[in-house]
């Protein structure tokens, strides 16, 4: 962009150079890397391992399991930030460090510790087993795990639109005559869904590739809770290289995919509701 | 009555932003409520509107008390000065939102709509998004939608605030157009006076919370009666002098007012206010047919528009004190602000250092003087609170405040005032300092010969309160606080103890102005001795009677008491079982020379009342003045009224009993 006017801040050339380097170093090499290991490969060998019944029941359960997760956090990660936002209570400061642990938490020992309260003599478990549900070792398991991975994401997306909507909105639809669901249904929701939007996209994102948390509960049984980042792991393991790039390359653009939609889906509505 | 505010309050903590507010708005009629950023308008705006709720007071809308009721059913349209358009909604669905909510039928729904879209002139952008629109256009969408749902009274929160000169100028006009066209009942909140001017048909002045005066803008602006609307609506040349039957003196200087002015005692002291455009400028005394106020020096002379702006200075005029234009610290002159037409201005060219002579073609007095406190302090904790109470009661009276430090040491002292300026802060009218390093007799003598002053602050001594209390009252005519240490909270129940008669009323009338500032109840009491005639008690009831519609007519709330029995006993019985917090007494009159002695009731309190602020009146000081509109007449039969009390009662009835 040459012909725009130069900014405050010199240097346009030096960043974009190092953007490019950078995201060449970390993604598309890799990604390259993966994309010709694939190439090398015998093509119906590929084939086959991708729409083996096992790898696409994988993919089902990853994707399912993904999105699910995704909306449950978009329903509660709303329902965390507007509590954190509006109110006042003594230890809102905690609650609101807390909504970053999963982040920081080694997901493996977030795994453990869903599993041991999930299983079915474990705290919560025994109670649930008694309903008749199984958590651990089932796809309940699997979105229990990745929902908590993906709270954050809605929560802090969320939180600075809420902060940042004007009073004066609610005072002008209460003027007006808006009851107070009206008010959030009418005109807070759609201000937020934005936000919310990106924080679905994100934890999706991490509900796709997320693995270390996902693998202790899902108990792993082969068509029924085998994620597919865990079955790549088993073709690496049987030193299947062609099979696990198959299907990682595949698994990889249906994502891919599905994040480009979602985004231009909430681009779209972004669009509409300017953070200005 | 559209609109009815009755006795509104609105406190955060000790802190109130809406005091004892009162106004009637009539049917269709446009008024703007002014005041600086923080006088508490947005706050009485957002009240009616039931976005905020009140601590006490009610509100009625065309008649019905709406206090309680929600916003959702108050049937109002507000107008934000950021606009608050719903971001993610078209221009028409904004304007279309109410109807939504209510149900309106579509076809309904989208003829009031393109209705709207005309009144406000915006046809044809009714599929843009807010953010696709200018400023100006986003506040015509804000109260096309504010009227959409047919409001029964519009408010305007300080509309057109974000907004550049042009833009607003030209909103202004076509607001009041909109508004005269509905007729819709409307209150424009600003903190523009030229905006307030240009639209209001009444308007009212706000500051710290209370609504000063209300009236069309051309009275306001002519005819002020507080001296902040006087400074705050234009430019003013304020300067206390004197009230006399003849005119208003300022200096040797006589100058003509405006009709009646003022009562109270012969001649007194009066906030004299005449406008720039009202001060003559010419180059021999000869040539000015108006009175002279003498040959100036010219201090400035600035280009602005179609007028000449020009600041002149006087030489400093006996026993005037100028309020406006502030002069400068240790400056021997005052200050005159005058325009002329550039007309004028090329007739008699004028530059600084010129000489002129100067005369004023209308004057205006004002009929509340503001109140002036000085607060004295030794540097001592028990002085700071004297100060304190001295802040906090200058700040909600708005009344002037000098803060007189004696210390041998001055620097010092001056540090430690500019200490306590600092936590004052900026509510009262203005904080002046002075230090003296000589004794407290001395030092008050000189300060109060210099200006006059309604109230002398001073800490409740602890030994020898009597004595201290006389020296305190000996100079002058100022009336006396003293101030209980540690710092109390401002008095909300007060304890008014006086005797029945002339000077008692006075005694009412004072406090009754000085409480009512601070919100504070009253309670009358009058003390009888317990072998009084009946006679006497009857006179004691009408007396009661009178100060209670005195004290109601300055809004004060109030209570009385008739008690038989010794006063000091009486006193002390009330005060125990009234849980009040501080106690006026009326000092007795003084004797012929001219001293006070508190020896007695006064006394007596004073040595055992260790935590109450005790207000001692005293009567005789010509400024008393009812706060209501008096007639011109009357200027003098009051003079003669009060000498007859003086001259005509025996010695020894004079001693009142407090």
């Amino acid at each position: 962009m040459r012909e725009r006017e130069r900014g405050v801040l010199p240097g346009f050339g030096l960043a974009l150079g190092f953007t490019l380097a950078y995201l060449g170093l970390l993604v598309f090499i890799p990604l390259g890397a993966l994309v010709l290991k694939a190439a090398t490969s015998d093509g119906g060998h590929l084939l086959s391992t991708v729409l083996a019944p096992r790898t696409l029941a994988a993919y089902r359960l990853s994707l399912g399991t993904a999105l699910v997760a995704a909306l449950i956090n978009v329903l509660f990660g709303l329902l965390l930030a507007w509590v954190l936002e509006r109110y006042d209570f003594p230890g809102k400061r905690l609650i609101d460090g807390l909504v970053d642990l999963p982040f920081a938490l080694p997901t493996a020992v977030a795994g453990i510790a869903l599993t041991t309260v999930y299983a079915s003599n474990g705290w919560v478990g025994q109670h649930l087993a008694r309903l008749g549900i199984q958590v651990s070792y089932t796809p309940l398991g699997i979105i229990a795990a990745l929902t908590f991975v993906g709270l954050p994401f809605v929560v802090r997306t969320v939180q600075p639109v809420l902060r940042e909507l004007p009073a004066a909105i609610e005072e002008a639809a209460a003027s007006m005559g808006a009851s107070r669901l009206q008010t959030f249904l009418r005109l807070i929701l759609p201000e937020l869904a934005p936000a919310a939007a990106t924080g679905f996209t994100l934890a999706l994102a991490r509900g796709l590739g997320e693995y270390g948390s996902v693998i202790f509960i899902a108990g792993n049984m082969p068509m029924k809770s085998e994620i597919t980042p865990l079955l790549i792991m088993i073709k690496l393991e049987e030193y299947d290289y062609a099979g696990a790039t198959a299907v990682a390359l595949a698994f990889l653009l249906v994502s891919f995919l599905i994040l480009l939609l979602v985004n231009m889906l909430s681009m779209r509505s972004g669009v509409r509701a300017p953070a200005a | 009555m559209a609109i009815v505010l009755d006795h509104l309050n609105k406190c955060f903590g000790s802190h109130c932003v809406v005091n004892n507010v009162s106004l009637e708005v009539r049917d269709g009629e446009l008024f703007v409520l002014l005041g600086p950023s923080g006088s508490g308008k947005s706050t009485v705006l957002r009240m009616i509107a039931g976005l905020l709720e009140i601590d006490a007071g009610r509100i009625l809308l065309h008649g019905s008390d709406v206090t309680g009721v929600s916003p959702q059913r108050r049937g109002v349209g507000f107008v934000f000065q950021h606009y608050a358009l719903f971001r993610h909604l078209t221009v028409a669905a904004n304007i279309e939102f109410a109807l939504r909510i209510r149900k309106t039928p579509a076809a309904e729904r989208r003829r009031r709509r393109d209705e709207l879209l005309e009144l406000v002139g915006l046809v044809g952008l009714e599929k843009r998004l807010p953010h696709q629109l200018s400023g100006g256009q986003q506040q015509r969408v804000a109260l096309a939608r504010a009227l959409a749902h047919q409001p029964s009274v519009l408010l305007l929160d300080e509309p057109f605030g974000a907004l550049d000169a042009k833009i607003r100028a030209e909103l202004r006009r076509f607001l009041r157009r909109i508004q005269s066209e509905l007729g819709v009942t409307t209150i424009f909140v600003t903190h523009d006076q030229e905006e307030g001017f240009e639209l209001a048909d009444r308007m009212g002045v706000m500051n710290y919370g209370r609504l000063l005066e209300v009236g069309p803008p051309m009275e306001l602006y002519l005819r002020p009666q507080t001296e902040f609307v006087a400074t705050f609506l234009g430019r003013a040349n304020l300067m206390v002098g004197e009230c006399t039957p003849s005119g208003v003196k300022l200096g040797p200087v006589v100058l003509p007012f405006d009709g009646q002015v003022t009562a109270g005692g012969g001649e007194r002291r009066v906030q004299v206010l005449f406008r720039p455009e009202d001060v003559a400028v010419k180059d021999s005394p000869d040539a000015l047919r108006w009175p002279l106020l003498g040959r100036a020096l010219v201090d400035e002379a600035g280009f602005s528009g179609s007028i000449q702006k020009i600041r002149l200075r006087l030489p400093p005029l006996q026993r005037v004190r100028p309020i406006s234009p502030a002069v400068p610290f240790g400056a021997d002159y005052i200050l005159v602000e005058a325009t002329r037409s550039q007309h004028q201005a090329r007739q008699f060219p004028l530059a600084a250092g010129d000489q002129a002579w100067v005369g004023v073609r209308r004057t205006h007095a004002l009929l509340h003087p503001g109140l002036s406190f000085l607060a004295v302090t030794d540097g001592s904790p028990e002085g700071a609170a004297a100060v304190e109470l001295a802040g906090s009661i200058g700040r909600l009276a708005h009344a002037r405040l000098t803060l007189l430090g004696l210390d041998p040491d001055e620097p010092r002292m001056h540090a430690h005032l500019e200490q306590l300026r600092e936590r004052i802060g900026g509510g009262p009218a203005a904080v002046d300092l002075r230090s003296s390093p000589d004794d407290l007799s001395e030092t008050l003598a000189r300060e109060t010969t210099r200006q006059p002053y309604d109230l002398v602050l001073h800490a409740l001594p602890a030994e020898g309160a009597t004595a201290a209390a006389e020296r305190l009252l000996e100079s002058q005519e100022h009336h006396l606080l003293l101030a209980p240490s540690p710092p109390r909270p401002v008095p909300q129940r007060v304890l008014i103890s006086v005797a029945a008669g002339e000077a008692g009323k006075y005694d009412v009338l004072f406090a009754g102005r000085l409480i009512r500032h601070l919100g504070a109840a009253a309670t009358v009491l009058s003390v009888a001795p317990e072998e009084s005639s009946e006679q006497w008690l009857e006179q004691g009831r009408r007396f009661l009677a009178g100060a209670a519609r005195t004290l109601s007519l300055l809004g004060v709330p109030e209570r009385t008491q008739l008690r038989r029995g010794r006063i000091g006993d009486e006193i002390r019985r009330e005060l125990s079982e009234g849980g009040y917090d501080m106690i006026v007494v009326g000092a007795p009159l003084p004797d012929r020379s001219r001293r006070i002695s508190l020896e007695g009731v006064v006394g007596g309190l004073l040595a055992d009342l260790r935590d109450l602020p005790v207000l001692i009146v005293r009567a005789d000081l010509g400024a008393l003045e009812p706060d209501r509109p008096p007639a011109g007449a009357r200027a003098g039969e009051n003079t003669g009224a009060s000498k007859t009390l003086a001259g005509s009662v025996p010695p020894d009835a004079r001693r009142r009993k407090p």
